[in-house]
């Protein structure tokens, strides 16, 4: 990564989303789990562009998959997080735990 | 909808204006979700978003080469109404002869009017001869100019330095290689720097053209008329051009790669 540059919202809840899904993160799979988890809609062409920059940075890797007669015949492609991708999100949540640290309740949160 | 084929023209639409290594991937994805979900809104909003997200991608990896076929998309058509348009246009108005010469004129010190002489130059010279409307001259003739201009900002786009295998900079060479992307980014750019322009400047356009007009046959909705057709051409143009000369560049490569 280079220096000085961080991990974005939308970057990190990816990464964390291919650590979730294993060996079956392909477009269809990481944009479900994000809505699932965020419960608001993902443009599947927002993912892939993302990935497509977080892969140009190395931290994740992707693999042509097979194709299916639903999908008109095209390929998956099916994405992976690499070591540096998770050092990458290790010190994206610790910088954020840090931050977090001895902050005072958040105004509607329950204690 | 009940059937599972996505709506095809919307298939159309993302399969060549999307751009980017896994625009492939993005159709997979989407006919797989329609497939289980069935919303063929869901689906338009999902291919629309992806062609934007695409392209604006597109351009952001490729300013360099985006900048300059945007350059020589506004270089030609300036060069155009300057020097080519003033000679046709005897053979499409009743000119004076002895009459001042016809010309379109950029002045430093007003740059929007010049900006708007020079992108509206052939839908407001009747208004300015004080003659009747000439569709040929301000829909016809600038539909083919503007398709020739996407053809070449196209071609633009596929241009590219090249190093040669000893890496010597001053033996670069200059090639044309297919960027199916890259060209339909510039394409789109282009076009849409045309229309943004139009859109900004159009009630100045309006003001002015009746600032020119004798006498009350020119209504305000014909005004209206006229700039739309020669908007919807001017797009339209850069669209087919673009799409056209891409199409044959695409040719050309396959036989060059067999």
């Amino acid at each position: 990564m280079r220096k000085g540059e961080y991990l974005g919202n939308f970057d990190l809840m990816l990464l964390l989303a291919l650590q979730r899904l294993g060996d079956d993160a392909y477009g269809v799979t990481i944009a479900r789990e994000l809505e699932e988890q965020t419960g608001r809609e993902v443009v599947v062409a927002s993912v892939y562009a993302t990935l497509e920059r977080l892969q140009e940075r190395g931290l994740v890797v992707s693999r042509l998959g097979e194709s299916t007669p639903e999908r008109g015949g095209r390929a998956k492609r099916y994405f992976r997080i690499t070591g540096a991708g998770i050092r990458e999100v290790r010190e994206a949540r610790r910088c954020l735990m840090n931050l977090w640290k001895g902050l005072p309740q958040l105004k509607g949160e329950k204690a | 909808m009940t059937s599972k084929q996505p709506p095809s023209l919307t298939t159309w639409m993302l399969k060549h204006f999307g751009s980017g290594p896994n625009n492939d991937a993005v159709l997979g994805d989407l006919a797989e979700q329609y497939v289980q979900n069935g919303s063929a809104r869901w689906y338009r909003r999902q291919a629309l978003k992806a062609i934007w997200v695409s392209l604006f991608r597109e351009i952001r990896a490729h300013k360099g080469s985006a900048v300059v076929a945007l350059l020589t998309g506004w270089v030609l058509w300036t060069f155009n109404v300057t020097s080519i348009f003033p000679l046709i246009t005897p053979y499409f108005f009743n000119v004076n002869p002895d009459g001042p010469t016809i010309g379109v004129a950029i002045l430093l010190s007003d740059p929007i009017g010049s900006v708007l002489t020079v992108l509206s130059a052939p839908v407001r010279l009747h208004a300015a001869l004080n003659q009747p409307f000439s569709f040929a001259f301000a829909v016809a003739l600038p539909f083919v100019a503007w398709a020739l201009i996407g053809g070449l900002v196209a071609i633009i786009a596929n241009l590219h330095l090249e190093a040669n295998q000893t890496g010597i900079p001053a033996r670069a060479k200059l090639t044309i290689g297919f960027h199916r992307d890259r060209q339909t980014a510039a394409v789109f750019l282009f076009a849409g720097s045309t229309l943004l322009l139009n859109l900004f400047l159009t009630g100045y356009f309006v003001f002015h053209l009746q600032m020119l007009v004798h006498g009350p046959s020119q209504e305000w909705s014909s005004a209206f008329g006229h700039l739309a057709a020669y908007v919807a051409a001017s797009i339209v143009g850069i669209f087919l051009g673009g799409t056209l000369m891409g199409g044959l560049l695409h040719d050309k490569s396959t036989v060059v790669r067999n």
